[in-house]
């Protein structure tokens, strides 16, 4: 029940995420494309497109406050030059903005200068989303029809339809035996009356309880093997599995996806340790200091929590407040009794993240969608060639392997990677 | 743990009422009437609930039960909001740390995980102790997570006890400093160059303060002697790997005596013997109790304490010294006379007694056989035992009168302080007390504050062991309650403020710094020395004055550098060591030894080898760790030879038969004797120890704490009180008259590990023995092939097998350990303690077998009944033969020590066994267990013929029986901090051993592989190969033909136990070679 509910959400999740982001493309095909391809690439590290303060002030309506000229190309292409001439605008900023000294870009030309300032003019407030998430939660709940539920409608209605003719048979026949001038016989109470079809009607009864009974007993049987297991094969290739929700709404598809952060920006001890490790929330900070809202709806409270969590003030620019880290739910679970290294994995046996971990870049919310029990490691270790070639360690190994086991290729298990003491000690 | 509340029901529980308890310890808390109500038979017929009801319930519980079950909870998951730049989770940092609590110096890496320190190993970069450690090192660990630590500072006020923030007890104190007639600064040895300095300032604030060393078990008698005979009040570094002849007159040196883990390396470099070494040095020892060091020794006299010093004396004669010849031993004193002479220069003598009578004499020998400058090292004097039992004693006098105020550092003198002083008393007299110690201690608890010091992982020092080396000490965790370091509270009342670490550079800039010329720059220089934990400073010159002679020999400075050193150093760099003993001359002592007068019993105060002086009594792990001679775990005793209990008509034993009887029921109950030493009495249970000198009795320090905890509290006795003084004026651990009489009490319940004391004649299978001229002659002397009758003839075990042989293509891991390096010392059994989360089960358990440690260190006193005795005897039937080859010989026996853990077996019994697989094979040679799969039928261990298999009898982490014992460090949250992440906990019902650090073996081969190379050799290390500081135990690769124990396994002395069993066990050992002309020279 809860299984299909998440079901239904992450769906909704998905569809409500694909329609934001063609908002979104289909906003941005109208702005100005040159002078917002510049400011991204060279000038978003440090200032925004609107009046917002960066590590640098933001850009909308710099013009106004710029001296006139060719001061603004004097300016970008090498800001220390007119510090140190002594401008009295130019030291005004570079003391405001504690001395940090703007890098200097002389490889763009006046061209793109005014482009850039062109677009900045303007500013890039993301305009509100429109949310279009409730019809299409409509939609997809009435997609989605549980068996479970029909059955059990089904079942009702079958007991309503026997207690209906059970009802009228008996006026019936009361009615027919006042016709003929029989006595009126007491209606049998109903489990009485059940009791009494069982008793004539043994066969069909043993027949029923059969079939009740094997029913239950699969149902159980499948019902013990998912325990502790939060991944299920729904179709070949098609995995449902564990996603809660989290405390802070952070989208791996955006991240991993959309922008195309590599796995171990953020996950840094996937190649030293044996975790790859749930970043610490400064990591966020390295791109969240300047991004503080997108165009996605929401976003704004979700990255506030960020500066929640590290104590950062947006206004002051400053780490002023008391940290709170930040409490996840843990999704990809192993059991406790095995001993995982990320590295052995990646480092080593130069196994893919999504081979684990499922189709991350297109994760929402983080679903574990694989099965991570011994059988499923077991297997992979089965059917895995381990990576010898290329790696000192194992060349004397692969001597005696190919010797061994000749044209056959040779797994992970041949060298020994199912035996109980690699991962249980 | 940080908020150890008590709650209690009701006041009956708090003041544990008689009835309350009954009632507490019944299971349920009301009468149930189960009896009346079954047997009522009418009353049973008119029940309604029948049997079909009753099982109706018990299914539907069942399934609800289950159901409930079903749900899996949430994790959570809390990373760092920012994560510190040098910690990776999962990734184990490495701190360089020095370990020193006033008796034992060594220089060590803390391994920590996520921020908590989990284990502690050799620093090999160390000069003095070469990345040895000892059990009481390893074990320090332990006392860091210890919840009976002080959480912050206190006053007493009347009678309670009140907790003060540091402001509030700084304000308190300040004024009763600047009010104090004089100050006496009371601590163990201070070896730290900015402590001192911190003290100079504390003098240099207050009027009339006094430091004074107080060591509980001194070395002033050392220190009187070599100023007497040196001009030195110092004590100098022996070398025992460059000596060929070694005397030890009762000191312990491989243990307990001045620098164990140092000598023990060194003993053991001496010790080795291989193809292209056949020689070895020649080790004689005079002692009353049978020591490690005794047990070692290639010939070991047993001799009463008064004697020691007529048989130095006899020595210095031998050795052409102006000495006399002794009543007692004359021919082994010759005998021992004439190898020191011969060593040529090469000989070294060490005496563990602290009469400066007897440590001049020796001084005398060594000058005499020409020691001094090969074996005894002048240039480098050590300097970590300090202590000036003339100084304490004037302290005493004064306390009361000129000095009203003693800060107590680092010492606990109402525990270890003799009767004789009345160290309580002396106290008492004192208007202001405190103590700086991090538990509440016997002294703490009379004192007026108490300051608690940081443990030593949490805190920042600076040490000077020995001249020319320093180390630093560097914290590994934050500090877990709110303690300040005793130096920051010293310089605070001296009005400095600001944190020791900087105090500490500021030292080190202005005094060392200008003694190197590696680095110009000092941060760079504090940064290495940090990092690499200890630093070699050139030496200053040490001028050997000969005081008779009044000779002064300058040694010539090697290094240039050594010029350009100030000839005296600042405050705090000092090499002097306090000392105000006074000296004595060769005739003075030689009247003293003369006037010593043997009593019909004397007693000999030791240390254990686990407990040490006492400073880590409350320690679980030292507690659960086996004596290395008598494997008895949570308790002290009377040692004592069963012939005098014999004598003395003790406990009715009065034939040897009876003796021997009990000597087999000794596993178990213990009878009590009272013992009156000095006039203090104690009444401790009475242990028949082989080995131990007629008419003395053994007794160790370190037991008998007050305000611990219940159990510790109730461990054994203290005799500290029955120390006494020598005629020079120092404390002595010889008490050369005691009476012993039965006390008439139970007997007491002990707990020791080894059921049987003997090999019971069969050495060849379990264990080897040669002696060096029979090596000399032929490497597999003593090491005969075990041979087996086949259909074929007979044959070489080896060739005979009834399994086929397995694969090994990859590793195949082994592990060598040399039987004549390993000297018993168990450091490796607390070593893998820590490393494999090893529950401590407590005296109880250990007294029903249960003990938890996955390898232990089997201790063999040779029988005189061989099989050939036995069978010359003729009339003996089998069951009296085996029962006489029980019985040790229990004048002087031979001993030997044996580790054994899982031996790996390749055709292991108990995978053939094990009904669900849960025990079997790697290819790489290990046998492995899977915890989840066990079951608990211990038909492996049934099976087992070395007997290493342990079993989980209960959770030890959450039954509620160790709960209240506060034993196991799984137990309470604090104690859990110590655990090792990469191994798992393991829970009730399943059975457990040697893993060979399977963790330690995959991480090592990850390793390798990310970079792409073969394991190098000796890089992967076993816990217990690590901490050993014999380097007895070698572990690697067989199929990497160049490693070291590839080269072990082809060497003449190498066997396997039990070898005829044809287990093939992975782990192997060399034979032991003593340096005696007879292999059965004890006997």
């Amino acid at each position: 029940m809860i299984r299909l509910w998440q079901n239904v959400q992450s769906k909704r999740n998905v569809v409500l995420f694909s329609l934001t982001i063609f908002l979104l493309f289909s906003f941005n095909a109208y702005a100005a494309p040159d002078g917002k391809a510049l400011f991204k690439a060279n000038c978003a590290a440090c200032h925004n497109a609107s009046d917002k303060k960066s590590t640098g002030p933001g850009l909308m309506g710099v013009l106004d406050r710029i001296p006139t000229g060719d001061w603004k190309y004097n300016w970008v292409q090498n800001s220390s030059k007119v510090v140190a001439s002594g401008d009295g605008y130019a030291v005004g900023r570079f003391n405001e903005y504690n001395h940090t000294v703007m890098p200097p870009f002389p490889a763009l030309k006046k061209e793109d200068i005014d482009a850039i300032l062109d677009y900045t003019q303007k500013g890039d407030v993301p305009k509100p989303v429109v949310t279009t998430g409730a019809p299409t939660q409509a939609a997809n709940a009435t997609d989605e029809t549980n068996p479970v539920f029909l059955v059990i409608i089904i079942l009702v209605l079958l007991i309503i339809l026997i207690a209906v003719l059970r009802f009228t048979k008996i006026n019936l026949r009361n009615a027919a035996n006042e016709k003929d001038g029989l006595p009126e016989q007491p209606a049998m109470p109903f489990l009485q009356a059940a009791r009494h079809w069982m008793h004539h009607h043994k066969r069909k009864c043993a027949l029923i309880g059969i079939f009740i009974f094997c029913t239950l007993v699969g149902k159980g049987w499948y019902a013990l093997k998912g325990i502790g297991v939060y991944a299920e094969e729904v179709h070949p290739n098609e995995w449902v599995g564990y996603h809660p929700s989290q405390p802070i709404n952070f989208s791996h598809k955006i991240h991993a996806g959309d922008n195309a952060i590599q796995c171990n920006y953020c996950h840094t001890g996937v190649e030293n340790s044996k975790t790859a490790g749930i970043p610490s929330v400064m990591v966020c900070m390295n791109c969240h200091k300047v991004i503080d809202q997108t165009v996605n709806a929401g976003s704004k409270e979700e990255i506030a929590k960020i500066y929640t969590a590290t104590g950062w003030s947006p206004d002051m620019r400053a780490f002023t407040r008391a940290q709170q880290p930040v409490v996840w739910n843990k999704v990809n679970v192993l059991p406790d009794f095995v001993w995982f290294s990320h590295q052995q994995h990646v480092v080593v046996g130069k196994v893919n993240c999504d081979q684990c971990h499922g189709d991350v870049k297109n994760m929402v919310t983080v679903e574990q969608q694989r099965p991570l029990t011994m059988g499923w490691c077991v297997e992979c270790h089965r059917t895995t060639p381990l990576k010898m070639e290329g790696n000192g360690y194992y060349t004397a190994l692969h001597e005696k392997m190919k010797e061994k086991y000749k044209d056959q290729p040779i797994t992970v298990a041949m060298a020994g990677g199912i035996e109980c003491g690699r991962c249980h000690y | 743990m940080a908020n150890d509340k008590k709650y209690w029901k009701g006041l009956a529980q708090h003041t544990n009422e008689s009835q309350f308890v009954e009632k507490h310890e019944s299971e349920f808390a009301e009468y149930i009437p189960v009896e009346e109500f079954i047997g009522n038979k009418a009353a049973m017929e008119t029940s309604s609930t029948n049997r079909r009801d009753f099982l109706k319930f018990l299914g539907f519980s069942t399934v609800a039960a289950t159901l409930a079950a079903c749900e899996t909870p949430v994790m959570k998951a809390i990373p760092y909001v920012q994560r510190p730049e040098d910690v990776i989770p999962g990734v184990a940092n490495w701190y360089a740390s020095s370990f020193f609590d006033g008796h034992d110096y060594a220089s060590i890496l803390v391994k920590t995980r996520e921020g908590r320190p989990i284990k502690i190993e050799g620093n090999t970069l160390s000069t003095i102790t070469m990345g040895a450690t000892s059990a009481r090192v390893q074990a320090s660990l332990l006392s860091l997570y210890d919840s009976a630590r002080i959480s912050g500072p206190k006053m007493k006020s009347g009678n309670t006890w009140s907790d003060k923030n540091w402001s509030e007890i700084d304000r308190e104190i300040t004024p009763k400093l600047e009010q104090s007639k004089g100050i006496a600064i009371l601590s163990s040895t201070i070896i730290s160059p900015s402590t001192k300095a911190a003290i100079a300032e504390f003098s240099a604030k207050y009027k009339n303060v006094r430091h004074v060393t107080y060591d509980s078990i001194s070395y002033s008698g050392m220190l009187k002697a070599n100023l007497s005979s040196f001009g030195k009040a110092m004590i100098p570094t022996y070398h025992f790997d460059k000596a060929d002849v070694i005397v030890s007159l009762g000191a312990d040196f491989l243990a307990n005596w001045l620098s164990p883990m140092e000598h023990a390396k060194q003993y053991s470099k001496t010790r080795k013997v291989g193809k292209d070494k056949k020689t070895m040095s020649k080790h004689f020892q005079f002692e009353s109790i049978l020591s490690l060091t005794g047990s070692n020794a290639d010939e070991r006299f047993p001799v009463k304490p008064s004697q020691l010093g007529q048989i130095a004396l006899g020595i210095l004669a031998g050795v052409g010294g102006n000495g006399s010849a002794p009543s007692v031993m004359k021919n082994e004193v010759a005998k021992v006379a004439a190898a020191l002479k011969n060593a040529n220069g090469k000989g070294l003598v060490v005496c563990g007694s602290n009469d400066a009578a007897v440590q001049l004499v020796v001084n005398e020998i060594n000058k005499n056989i020409g020691a001094l400058g090969t074996t005894v090292d002048w240039e480098n004097p050590d300097f970590t035992h300090q202590g000036d039992d003339a100084a304490v004693k004037k302290l005493m006098e004064d306390m009361g009168t000129s000095i009203d105020t003693v800060i107590f550092y680092n010492t606990n003198p109402v525990y270890t302080a003799p009767k004789i002083g009345n160290f309580e008393a002396a106290m008492k007299k004192l208007s202001c007390r405190i103590s700086f110690a991090g538990m509440l201690d016997e002294t703490a608890t009379l004192c007026d504050y108490v300051c608690p010091d940081h443990h030593y992982l949490e805190s920042w020092d600076d040490h000077h062991p020995r001249k020319g080396q320093y180390s630093i000490q560097q914290p590994a965790i934050r500090p877990l309650f709110k303690t300040r370091q005793a130096q920051v509270s010293l310089l605070k009342w001296s009005g400095i403020n600001g944190d020791y670490h900087s105090y500490i550079q500021k030292t080190w800039q202005n005094n060392l710094f200008s003694l190197q010329n590696n680095y110009g720059d000092f941060t760079a220089f504090w940064n290495n020395t940090v990092r690499d934990g200890v630093i070699e400073l050139t030496p200053v010159i040490v001028a050997v004055v000969d005081a008779e002679k009044k000779v002064e020999k300058k040694k010539p400075v090697a290094d240039s550098l050594a010029t350009e050193t100030p000839a005296s150093t600042s405050v705090g760099m000092n090499d002097e060591i306090s000392f105000t003993g006074g000296t004595l001359t060769l005739s003075d002592a030689t009247s003293q030894i003369a006037a010593i007068k043997g009593g019909a019993f004397e007693l000999v105060i030791y240390t254990k080898t686990s407990i040490g002086n006492g400073t880590q009594s409350q320690n679980p792990w030292l507690q659960e760790m086996p004596d290395p001679i008598t494997k008895i775990t949570w308790d002290n005793y009377i040692m004592m030879h069963p012939m005098d209990v014999k004598s003395l008509k003790l406990f009715g034993l009065l034939e040897d038969k009876d003796l021997l009887v009990r000597f087999d029921q000794m596993e178990d109950k213990l009878d009590v004797a009272s013992i009156t030493a000095n006039g203090y009495t104690i009444k401790l249970p009475v242990w028949f120890q082989p080995g131990q000198a007629r008419g003395t009795v053994g007794i160790a320090v370190g037991y008998g704490r007050k305000g611990f905890n219940p159990i510790i509290d109730a461990t054994g006795e203290n005799i500290y009180p029955a120390v006494g003084m020598t005629s020079s004026g120092t404390l002595s651990y010889d008490v050369y008259d005691v009476t012993i009489a039965d006390s008439g009490d139970d007997q007491h319940v002990i707990a020791s590990t080894q059921s049987h004391s003997t090999i019971m004649g069969r050495n060849e299978d379990i264990l080897r023995e040669t002696t060096l001229a029979a090596y000399a002659k032929d490497d597999r002397a003593g090491n005969e092939r075990p041979m087996m009758q086949t259909y074929k003839g007979e044959q070489d075990v080896e060739k005979v097998n009834l399994w086929n042989d397995f694969d090994r293509p990859n590793h195949k891991w082994a592990m060598a350990i040399d039987l004549n390096s390993c000297n018993g010392c168990g450091a490796c059994i607390v070593s893998c303690n820590a490393e494999n989360n090893i529950p401590v089960v407590g005296k109880d358990e250990v007294h029903r077998s249960r003990e938890m440690h996955w390898m232990r260190i089997d201790r063999y006193f040779s029988s005189n009944v061989v099989k050939e005795v036995a069978q010359a005897k003729g009339d003996l039937g089998n069951l009296e033969m085996y029962r006489e080859m029980e019985n040790p010989t229990f004048d002087n026996p031979k001993v030997a020590f044996q580790p054994v853990m899982c031996q790996h077996c390749n055709h292991a019994p108990c995978e053939t066994v094990c009904p669900v697989l849960a025990t079997n094979h790697s290819s790489e040679g290990l046998n492995q267990m899977a915890y989840n799969r066990c079951v608990g039928t211990r038909y492996c261990a049934n099976n087992c013929p070395f007997k290493v298999r342990r079993f989980n009898w209960f959770n030890y982490t959450e039954y509620h029986r160790f709960e209240s014992t506060n034993l196991n460090p799984a137990h309470d949250l604090m104690g859990r901090m110590v655990l090792n992440p990469d191994v798992v906990v393991r829970s009730r019902g399943v059975m457990e051993k040697c893993s060979m650090c399977a963790q330690r073996i995959q991480a090592g081969k990850l390793d390798a592989k990310k970079a792409g190379i073969r394991p190098v050799d000796r890089t992967i290390k076993m816990a217990c190969e690590q901490s050993c500081p014999a380097d007895a135990i070698t572990f690697g690769d067989l199929n990497d033909i160049k490693s070291a124990v590839s080269a072990m396994e082809q060497d003449g002395r190498k066997f396997e136990m039990l070898e005829e069993t044809g287990v093939r066990p992975s782990v192997f050992y060399l034979t032991k070679v003593w340096n005696r002309e007879d292999e059965n020279a004890h006997l």
